[in-house]
C-alpha cells in the first residue's frame, strides 16, 4: 500500500561547496559524509517523515529531494529541475563571503526558472566553524529582502538539519491544505504529483488488505 | 480431502485470502535464493490471461509486496516480483494493459527511489521492456516527469566504482531512450518536447557523450548494441533528432547550445563539430538548413569574440550538408544571414583596434559561406555571387566601415567564385554582375582590385592554368592547357574585352606594386589564353597598344611604373603571339632588341627603384616599342580584322580613373600615339584638349555598326560646338564639384544608361530623355551625342 500522504520536491541550490550534498546526507542517512566530491548533475534521494498537522493528527511526508551541482558548468540542467520543485533550498556557506555575494545571482535564476509561488528556504550552513563571514543578521536580512525563510545549519554537527527538512514538509502541508481542500484529494492535485496522476485509486483499495501492506513506513 | 486441503492451506495463508493473492504469493520460493517459481508463475499467466479484469488487483498486489520487501532490503524478492509484473506485463493482451501499467510504473518508480543501484538498474531493465511495447490506448494522465527527472540524474551517476557508475550512466540514457519512444509519438501523451523535459534530456546526453570518444569505441563494437554510455548517448540523441518536426527542432537546439556554452565545448570545437554533424545528418534533411539559422543566430547572440571565432568554425563545419537540401530562398537566406553577421562584427569592431580574433572570426564566417555555396549546382552559384555583389557597399572613401565591408564581401564572392565551374562566359558574367565588379576594380584601395583581379580569374580561367600564368615573363610557358574558344566565348570576348581590359588598365596605372599590376597582368594572359583567336585578336592588341601608350604618355607615372607597364605589354604581346602562332619572329626580334639595348624594358617586374633606373630619362627609340602599324600590316597579311588597331585612337576612355566617363565627352587623344606632344595628366583631367574632327570620324568609323541601325546623320560640325560646350561644363563642374559627389552621380547614371542602351539595342530604337545627366544638348543632336557618348563597348 502508499506509505505516504503527500509528496514533494525540494530542490537545493547554491554554490558549489557550501555543503548542499552534506545536508541531504545528513538528513537521509544521519552522517556527515568524509571527502564528498562535487556534484556531478542532480542527485536524487528520499526520505519519508511523519508530520504532525494542525490538527494534532501525525502524517505521513514523502520528500523528493533533489540535490543539485553548485557549479556553473551544470546550470543549464540544474535550472530544468527548479521548475516543478515545492521547495527550493538556497544554500550558502557562512564562512564563505563569495557563496553569500553570489547569491543575488541564484535569486535571479529562481526568478526565471522556478514557480513563483515556490517556498524559498535560505540556509546559511557550516555553523560549527569559528570563521565565520557572515553574521546572522546578514543572513536574515536578505531572507527577508526577498521573502525567504531562513536558517542556519552544521550538516557537520547536525544542528538544524532534520528541523529544516521538517519545517519545509510542514509548512508544504499546510500550504496544499490551504489550496486544496482535504488532504484526500490531493493526490490529484499538482502539488503532489508523483509521476502518474490517479493514484488514488490504490488507496481506497487498501481497505480490503489491511494486514498485508506495511503503514507509514518511515523508520531508518 | 480436497476440500480440506484447500481450507487449510486458506487458513495457513490467512483466511479469505483471494485467489489471485494466492497465485501471486505462490510465485516466490520460499528460499528466495532459488528465484522465481516457474510453474507458478505459468499459473499466475494463465489466470491474468483468462481473468483479465483481475490484472489491476494483482499488478498493486505485487507492488504492495516488493514496497513491503525494499523497506526490509529484501532485494532478491524484490527482483523475482518485477520479473513476475515484466512477464505479466509481455502476457497481457494490448487491451488489457492499461489496468496492469499504472501498478507496473508505480513499482518502477519504486524502485528507482531506492538507492540501491542495482534496483535502479533493473526498473530501467522493466521500463525500457514496457517502452517497446505499443499500448493500443496510449493514457493520457500518465506523466513521465519523474522518469524523465530520475533518468536524467542518472546519466550523471558519479559512483567511485566504474563499472557501476557505467551501468547506471547507461541505464539513465536506456531510460531516457524509453520515454523518448514512448511519448514521441503522440502529443496528447506527454509532451517530452516540452522545455523542462528537453532541458533535462538533452544535456544529460551531451554530458555522456562529451565524456568519452564515442567514435574509437564504436569501432569494436560488433553487434548492434551500443556498449558505453558516450556511444549509446550518441545514438539516442541521433533518434531524438531525428524525430524532430519542424516545430521541435528549437526545442533541442536550445538546450544543446546552451550546454556548449555552459561547458565550454565550442573551444576547441571537436566535440561541437562532432555533435552538429550529428545533428545534422539525424534530423530530417528538409529541416537541416533551420540548425544553421539557430546556429548562426547564436553566434549573433554570443559575446566572446574568441567563442564566435569558434562557433563559425562549427558552422562551416556544417553548413554544406544543409546546401544540399536548401533551395532558392532558404539558400539566399542562409547567404544573407552570413553577410549580415559579417556586416554586424565589421560595425561593431571597425572602432576597436585590429583585433585578430575578429579577422579570425570574419574568415571563419567566409570559409563557412564559401562551403555553403560550394554545395550548390553552378546556375545557384550565379545566383548567390549576384545577391552577395549587390551587397557591396558602393566605394565612398569616407566610410572606414564599407571599405572594411567591402574587402570582406569581395573575399566572400571570390570564397564562391572559385568553386564555380565556368563553362560559358555568357553564363559565369551576367552583365548586372560583371557592371558592379569592373567598377570596383577601379577603386584606390588596391586590396579591393586584387580580390577584384582574383575573381575574375576564378571565373576566367577553366584550364587551371592560373597558376602559370601568375608570373609576367617573356618566357615561355610551360604546361598551359589550351583549348580553342567557342562561338560564344568569342561573341562575349568581342563584347566584353574592351571592358575588362579597360578595367585592367584601371588598375594597372593605379598603382605600382608588382603584386598589383602581376594581378592584373595574370587576368589579362588567362583572357588571352581563354579567348585568344584569329576573331578576337585584335581586340587584345588594341589593350596592349593602348597600355604601351599609357606608360609613353602619362608623365606623372613613375619611370619604374612605366619600366613595368612596358615589360607586361612585350610580355602579354609575346604571350599572344604565341598562343596564335602570328608575328612570333617579330615578338623574339623585339625582345632581343630590348636585350641589347634596354634590358630594363623586360620582365621581371621590379619594385626596388634603382638609382639607374630612376635617373633615367626614359626617352624609348621607336624600334624598341611594339610597332602598330606592323602589326596591323601582319593581320592585314593574314586577312585578320584590324579596323579597331588602325584607329588613331585605340581606347577612347583613357582616363584615370575613368569614373566619370559617363558623363564626359570622349576625347579619344590623338596624343596617345604621340607621347611628346601634349601627354595626358593621370588625375581626372579638366584640361583636356579640344575634340577635332578627326576624331569624330574615328569614332564614326568606330560606332559603324550601330550607325547603321541609328539612321540619324551624323552632323559633326554642330556636335563639335555641342562637346565644346558641354565640355565646358564638365570641366566646370569637375572644378566645383567634391569628387565623391561627382563619382555618386555618375555611378548612378551608368547603371541607368547602361539598362537604356541594352533596351535601345534591342528595340533599335531611340530613347531621347535617358541623357538626363546632359541638359545642354538641344534634342536635335540628342542621338549622335548619345551614340557618342556611350557606346557600349567603351562603357567602363
Ligand atoms: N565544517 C563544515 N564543513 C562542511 C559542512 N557541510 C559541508 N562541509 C564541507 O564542505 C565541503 C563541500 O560540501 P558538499 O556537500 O560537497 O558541497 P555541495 O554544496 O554539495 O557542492 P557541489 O556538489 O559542488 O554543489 C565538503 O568538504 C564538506 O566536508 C558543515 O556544516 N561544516
Ligand atoms: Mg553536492
Amino acid at each position: 500500500m502508499e506509505d505516504y500522504k503527500f509528496l514533494f520536491k525540494v530542490v537545493l541550490i547554491g554554490n558549489s561547496g557550501v555543503g548542499k550534498t552534506c545536508l541531504v546526507r545528513r538528513f537521509t542517512q544521519g552522517v556527515f559524509p568524509k571527502g564528498q566530491g562535487a556534484t556531478i548533475g542532480v542527485d536524487f534521494m528520499i526520505k519519508t517523515l511523519e508530520v504532525e498537522n494542525s490538527a494534532g493528527q501525525r502524517e505521513a511526508v514523502k520528500l523528493q529531494i533533489w540535490d543539485t551541482a553548485g557549479q556553473e558548468r551544470f546550470r543549464s540542467i540544474t535550472q530544468s529541475y527548479y521548475r516543478s520543485a515545492h521547495a527550493l533550498i538556497l544554500v550558502y556557506d557562512l564562512s564563505c563571503q563569495p557563496t553569500f555575494d553570489a547569491l543575488n545571482d541564484w535569486i535571479r535564476e529562481i526568478q526565471e526558472y522556478a514557480n513563483p509561488k515556490v517556498l524559498k528556504i535560505l540556509v546559511g550552513n557550516k555553523t560549527d566553524r569559528d570563521d565565520r563571514e557572515i553574521p546572522v543578521r546578514v543572513g536574515e536580512e536578505f531572507a527577508k529582502a526577498h521573502d525567504m525563510y531562513f536558517l542556519e545549519t552544521s550538516s557537520k554537527q547536525g544542528e538544524n538539519v532534520e528541523k529544516l527538512f521538517y519545517e519545509i514538509a510542514a509548512e508544504l502541508i499546510e500550504q496544499a491544505r490551504q489550496k486544496g481542500g482535504l488532504s484526500r484529494n490531493h493526490h490529484n492535485s499538482s502539488v503532489t504529483n508523483l509521476g502518474m496522476k490517479n493514484n488514488i485509486s490504490s488507496f481506497q483499495s487498501n481497505c480490503c488488505s489491511g494486514g498485508v501492506g506495511t503503514n507509514n513506513n518511515s523508520s531508518n | 480431502m480436497l476440500s480440506c486441503c484447500a481450507k487449510l492451506s486458506c487458513c495457513q495463508a490467512g483466511c479469505f485470502k483471494p485467489r489471485y493473492k494466492r497465485l501471486v504469493d505462490n510465485i516466490f520460493p520460499a528460499n528466495p535464493e532459488e528465484g522465481l517459481v516457474k510453474s507458478n508463475m505459468e499459473k499466475l499467466t494463465f489466470y491474468s490471461l483468462s481473468s483479465p479484469e483481475k490484472l489491476d488487483r494483482i499488478g498493486e498486489y505485487l507492488y504492495q509486496k516488493a514496497t513491503h520487501d525494499i523497506n526490509r532490503r529484501r532485494y532478491k524478492l524484490v527482483e523475482i516480483a518485477m520479473e513476475a509484473m515484466d512477464l505479466l506485463l509481455m502476457a497481457c493482451h494490448a487491451q488489457t494493459l492499461n489496468l496492469f501499467v499504472e501498478s507496473f510504473l508505480k513499482m518502477i518508480q519504486k524502485l528507482l527511489e531506492d538507492a540501491n543501484p542495482s534496483l535502479q538498474i533493473m526498473a530501467t531493465n522493466s521500463f525500457v521492456k514496457f517502452a517497446n511495447i505499443e499500448e493500443d490506448a496510449p493514457s493520457y494522465h500518465r506523466r513521465y516527469d519523474f522518469f524523465i527527472s530520475k533518468f536524467s540524474s542518472m546519466c550523471h551517476g558519479s559512483n567511485d566504482n566504474v563499472e557501476i557508475r557505467n551501468n547506471i550512466r547507461m541505464a539513465g540514457i536506456k531510460g531516457l531512450q524509453g520515454v523518448i519512444r514512448k511519448t514521441v509519438s503522440d502529443d496528447l501523451v506527454e509532451n517530452i518536447w516540452e522545455r523542462q523535459h528537453m532541458e533535462k534530456i538533452v544535456p544529460s546526453l551531451l554530458f555522456n557523450m562529451q565524456s568519452g570518444n564515442a567514435r574509437e569505441e564504436e569501432v569494436n563494437e560488433e553487434d548492434n548494441e551500443p556498449k558505453t554510455p558516450p556511444v549509446l548517448a550518441e545514438s539516442v540523441l541521433r533518434e531524438l533528432v531525428s524525430r524532430a518536426s519542424f516545430s521541435h527542432i528549437n526545442d533541442v537546439l536550445k538546450p544543446l547550445l546552451t550546454h556548449l556554452d555552459h561547458h565550454q565545448l565550442w573551444i576547441p570545437h571537436e566535440f561541437a563539430i562532432h555533435t552538429f554533424q550529428i545533428v545534422m545528418l539525424s534530423i530530417q534533411p528538409q529541416y537541416s538548413y533551420r540548425v544553421v539559422e539557430t546556429l548562426m543566430s547564436h553566434l549573433d547572440t554570443t559575446a566572446s569574440a574568441k567563442t564566435k571565432t569558434y562557433i563559425a568554425v562549427v558552422l562551416s563545419a556544417i553548413i554544406s550538408i544543409a546546401a544540399g537540401e536548401s533551395v532558392g530562398p532558404s539558400a539566399l537566406d542562409i547567404i544573407n544571414n552570413l553577410l549580415t553577421l559579417l556586416r554586424d562584427s565589421v560595425r561593431r569592431d571597425s572602432g576597436s583596434s585590429k583585433n585578430p580574433t575578429i579577422g579570425q572570426y570574419q574568415e571563419n564566417l567566409i570559409n563557412a559561406l564559401g562551403q555553403f555555396a560550394n554545395h550548390h549546382p553552378d546556375y545557384q552559384k550565379i545566383e548567390i555571387m549576384m545577391f552577395i555583389m549587390n551587397k557591396v557597399p558602393t566605394f565612398s572613401k569616407k566610410d572606414e566601415v564599407d571599405q572594411v565591408l567591402q574587402i570582406i564581401l569581395l573575399k566572400s564572392l571570390l570564397k564562391v567564385s572559385v568553386q564555380y565551374r565556368t563553362v560559358s562566359f555568357e553564363k559565369a558574367f551576367p552583365a548586372s554582375f560583371l557592371q558592379p565588379l569592373l567598377k570596383m576594380a577601379k577603386v584606390t584601395e588596391s586590396k579591393v582590385r586584387i580580390i577584384v583581379m582574383e575573381i575574375l580569374q576564378a571565373l576566367i580561367d577553366r584550364h587551371k592554368n592560373q597558376q602559370t600564368l601568375s608570373v609576367v615573363t617573356i618566357k615561355k610557358y610551360h604546361s598551359l592547357s589550351l583549348e580553342p574558344p567557342s562561338r560564344s566565348d568569342i561573341i562575349f570576348a568581342n563584347k566584353q574585352v574592351g571592358n575588362l581590359m579597360n578595367a585592367l588598365i584601371n588598375s594597372m596605372l593605379l598603382d605600382d606594386q608588382v603584386i598589383t599590376l602581376e594581378s592584373a597582368y595574370t587576368t589579362a594572359a588567362l583572357m588571352i589564353s581563354e579567348m585568344g583567336c584569329i576573331e578576337t585578336l585584335q581586340e587584345f592588341m588594341v589593350f596592349i597598344f593602348h597600355l604601351q601608350n599609357k606608360a609613353l604618355s602619362l608623365e606623372d607615372l613613375t619611370v619604374r611604373h612605366k619600366c613595368n607597364l612596358h615589360r607586361i605589354a612585350i610580355s602579354l604581346a609575346t604571350f599572344i603571339s604565341r598562343c596564335l602562332g602570328i608575328f612570333t619572329d617579330y615578338c623574339e626580334q623585339l625582345i632581343d632588341k630590348r636585350r641589347q639595348n634596354a634590358p630594363f624594358l623586360l620582365p621581371p617586374l621590379t619594385e626596388d627603384s634603382s638609382p639607374t633606373l630612376h635617373s633615367m630619362n626614359l626617352e624609348i627609340p621607336d624600334e624598341l616599342l611594339l610597332d602598330r602599324p606592323f602589326i596591323v600590316s601582319v593581320l592585314q597579311k593574314s586577312g585578320i580584322r584590324s579596323e579597331r588597331l588602325q584607329m588613331e585612337s585605340l581606347f577612347p576612355s583613357d582616363r584615370r580613373p575613368s569614373l566619370i566617363d559617363g558623363i564626359s565627352t570622349r576625347d579619344g587623344n590623338l596624343s596617345d600615339t604621340y607621347p611628346d606632344i601634349d601627354s595626358i595628366k593621370s588625375s581626372p583631367d579638366v584640361s583636356r584638349k579640344a575634340l577635332n574632327l578627326q576624331e569624330l570620324n574615328m569614332l564614326e568609323l568606330n560606332f559603324e555598326g550601330m550607325k547603321r541601325i541609328l539612321t540619324a546623320p551624323l552632323e559633326s560640325v554642330k556636335l563639335e560646338e555641342v562637346n565644346k560646350e558641354k565640355r565646358e561644363q564638365m570641366a566646370k563642374s569637375l572644378k566645383e564639384q567634391d569628387f565623391d559627389e561627382l563619382m555618386k552621380f555618375n555611378e548612378s547614371s551608368h547603371d541607368h544608361i547602361q539598362n537604356k542602351l541594352n533596351e535601345l539595342f534591342n528595340s533599335l530604337a531611340m530613347d531621347r530623355p535617358y541623357l538626363n545627366n546632359d541638359n545642354t544638348l538641344n534634342p536635335k543632336n540628342q542621338k549622335p551625342i548619345y551614340e557618342k557618348n556611350f557606346p557600349e563597348l567603351f562603357f567602363f
